[in-house]
């Protein structure tokens, strides 16, 4: 804020030193461009890829979902009929449960095993940068590869998990022939790739905190648990906030690995409603219907990157 | 006295052996899976099917990464997906550093600013299905669907919010006398921009672009649907269509897996320090 100040006085003082004396001359419209109008002008390129990339699916949405499709083509106008039909439909609304169940699950077990692990690489650790390093090599892989990966790790046959349920004395399993044991490899690959997020953003949170609490509760004789919850948590509030938020989002994203690992099945116990949609705008050619859904997700993200920005500020405000 | 000594210090071992526990632990977790793919892009063809499977390969073979560029183009999907990337990635970063530098520095009306940056975040949050179905319906009417400047144009909106967060944060931490003394000596504003402001945002500019690929690496879902000829697919899907309905080619696509992965992980290793800014989008820095 002080350097804007700053900045415009000396704009000031040198266009007074630059008019002293001479004639005031017309700016010509280009000039101007590249001073009052200059910010907007930077900005332009991007606004138009913006506008491109929000405005127009939401005008394309409110559009097409108002039309029946039949054979990739607009049939007839049916008004909300595309949005009645989505909350009688049960398959759409079981791909949002089976998003909503994957989302709180991945992100609480991350929430978890990453705060766990941030405490604790914080603390006196030699090599402490590489396993940094280490713990962040899954968010590296390619989706895709991730899917791969796991559908490799999970074969009953030559994958490696019946191997080590069995060195636990566990039963072998096929995880994926089964609607529960698919959804649960799902959520394990989303835990095995996105923890190290929730880990980063928490880590950082943590290193970000004030010394002074600790050391008063130090002096004050608080053992550990005391002032995890009396000082570490309500300070780290804002990063857990960002993360879990981050975190869900990402889940509500989620199609890649799901694509992969399991194509939604078996039945729909893996549909995400990302793969649910894809599947009625590009195998069944649903537009209008699909665009009635995406137009629902639209406004959701919307909703909720309004509350992130609110939080994103609050945090600066109070530091 | 020697009690109040030795008992802090049986505590301290004990703690210091759980502590390494619990990291190797973590780093079997972690590790396990990326080494399973690295050492099944190594086995035969008979020993991929071994039950159960070989921790190690008892035949270390090349055959599988051999494959990938005899029998199937893969050279050509790298080649693809390199020149999208790269294309997308400076765009979105020339793009982004403008209206960074613009937000970041000039004069904007502060509900317009407020504005812009929710309409960012937005297009970052957004599944990538919503955009894909009305963007295919447009690149479908002018003609774009299965071109690479399609894709170019697409995945540069796509890293466009990641290039003007993180810029607008790097640039934001640059202190403004700098700039200020350029003025003084009569350069413009964008000239200034060049010649002070991005030579010292430099290391951010360079995180930013590393970051920017990264994203644009991995992306699979628009690949798969705006581009159909194989001349021109990228990686990612390249690999899907090692996958079918009665066979996977698990040697060759754990090899392709090893070499898509091995330059991301080179990169991240370098800008692990802004990673956590680029994921939170400068929420936490």
């Amino acid at each position: 804020m002080m350097g804007k100040t700053n900045e415009q006085e000396l704009l000031m003082s040198t266009q007074a030193a630059m008019l002293d004396g001479a004639d005031v001359p017309k700016i010509p419209w280009y000039r101007r461009l590249t001073s009052d109008w200059l910010g907007y002008v930077l900005l332009a390129p991007t606004l138009l890829i913006l506008l491109l990339m929000i405005a127009y699916p939401t005008v394309y949405f409110i559009g097409v979902s108002l039309f029946r499709w039949q054979g990739g083509a607009m049939k007839d106008f049916i008004w909300l009929g595309n949005f009645v039909r989505l909350f009688t439909d049960q398959q759409f609304l079981n791909s949002l449960r089976v998003t909503a169940l994957f989302a709180i699950c991945a992100v609480s077990i991350e929430f978890v095993l990453g705060l766990g692990m941030a405490l604790f690489l914080r603390t006196n650790l030699k090599l402490r940068g590489l396993w940094r390093s280490l713990v962040i090599v899954p968010m590296t892989v390619t989706p895709v590869v991730i899917g791969i990966i796991w559908r490799l790790m999970y074969n009953p046959g030559f994958g490696v998990l019946n191997p080590i349920l069995q060195f636990f004395g566990l039963e072998s399993v096929d995880l994926l022939s089964t609607p529960f044991g698919a959804f649960l490899g799902v959520v394990i690959l989303d835990v095995w790739n996105w923890t190290p997020v929730m880990f980063l953003i928490l880590l950082a949170g943590l290193e970000g905190m004030p010394i002074e609490p600790f050391e008063a509760a130090k002096i004050d004789g608080a053992g550990p648990v005391r002032t995890f919850f009396d000082h570490t948590l309500p300070l780290l509030r804002p990063s857990i906030l960002i993360a879990l938020l981050i975190r869900t989002m990402d889940c509500v994203r989620m199609f890649d690995q799901v694509f992969i690992l399991t194509q939604g099945g078996p039945g729909t116990s893996t549909e995400v409603v990302s793969l649910y949609l894809y599947k009625t705008a590009f195998k069944f050619y649903d537009v209008g219907y699909a665009a009635a859904g995406l137009f629902l997700l639209l406004i959701f993200v919307t909703l909720v990157s309004q509350l992130y920005i609110r939080l994103i500020r609050g945090k600066e405000e109070t530091a | 006295m020697t009690e109040d000594y030795r008992r802090p210090l049986l505590r301290d071992v004990i703690g210091e052996v759980f502590k390494y526990l619990v990291l190797f632990v973590v780093a079997i977790w972690v590790l396990l899976p990326v080494y399973w793919m690295v050492t099944t892009s190594f086995k035969t063809k008979l020993e991929l099917s071994t039950v159960p499977p070989n921790l190690w390969p008892e035949k270390l073979t090349w055959t599988n990464y051999r494959n990938l560029f005899v029998g199937r183009p893969f050279d050509t999907y790298l080649l693809n997906s390199l020149i999208v990337v790269l294309s997308a990635a400076a765009a979105a970063i020339v793009i982004g550093t403008l209206a960074a530098y613009s937000l970041a520095r000039l004069d904007l009306k502060a509900k317009f600013k407020s504005n812009i940056a929710f309409w960012i975040l937005s297009t970052r949050m957004l599944p990538a299905i919503v955009v894909l179905v009305p963007i295919y319906a447009m690149y479908n009417a002018l003609n774009l669907l299965n071109t690479r400047i399609g894709l170019i144009l697409l995945y540069t909106g796509a890293a466009l919010p990641f290039a003007v967060w993180m810029m607008q944060s790097f640039i934001e931490e640059l202190p403004i006398d700098l700039e200020e003394a350029a003025w003084v000596d009569g350069d413009t504003r964008i000239g200034a921009l060049f010649r002070i402001v991005m030579p010292l945002v430099a290391p951010g500019l360079v995180a930013t672009s590393i970051f920017t690929i990264i994203v644009l690496w991995n992306e699979f879902l628009f690949a798969l649907m705006l581009i159909s000829t194989t001349s021109k697919v990228t990686l990612p899907v390249g690999i899907n269509g090692l996958i079918t309905m009665y066979d996977w080619q698990w040697g060759q696509m754990t090899a392709i897996g090893t070499i898509a992965v091995i330059p991301i992980l080179i990169f991240t290793m370098y800008v692990q320090r802004y990673l956590v800014r680029g994921l939170t989008l400068g929420g936490v820095k």
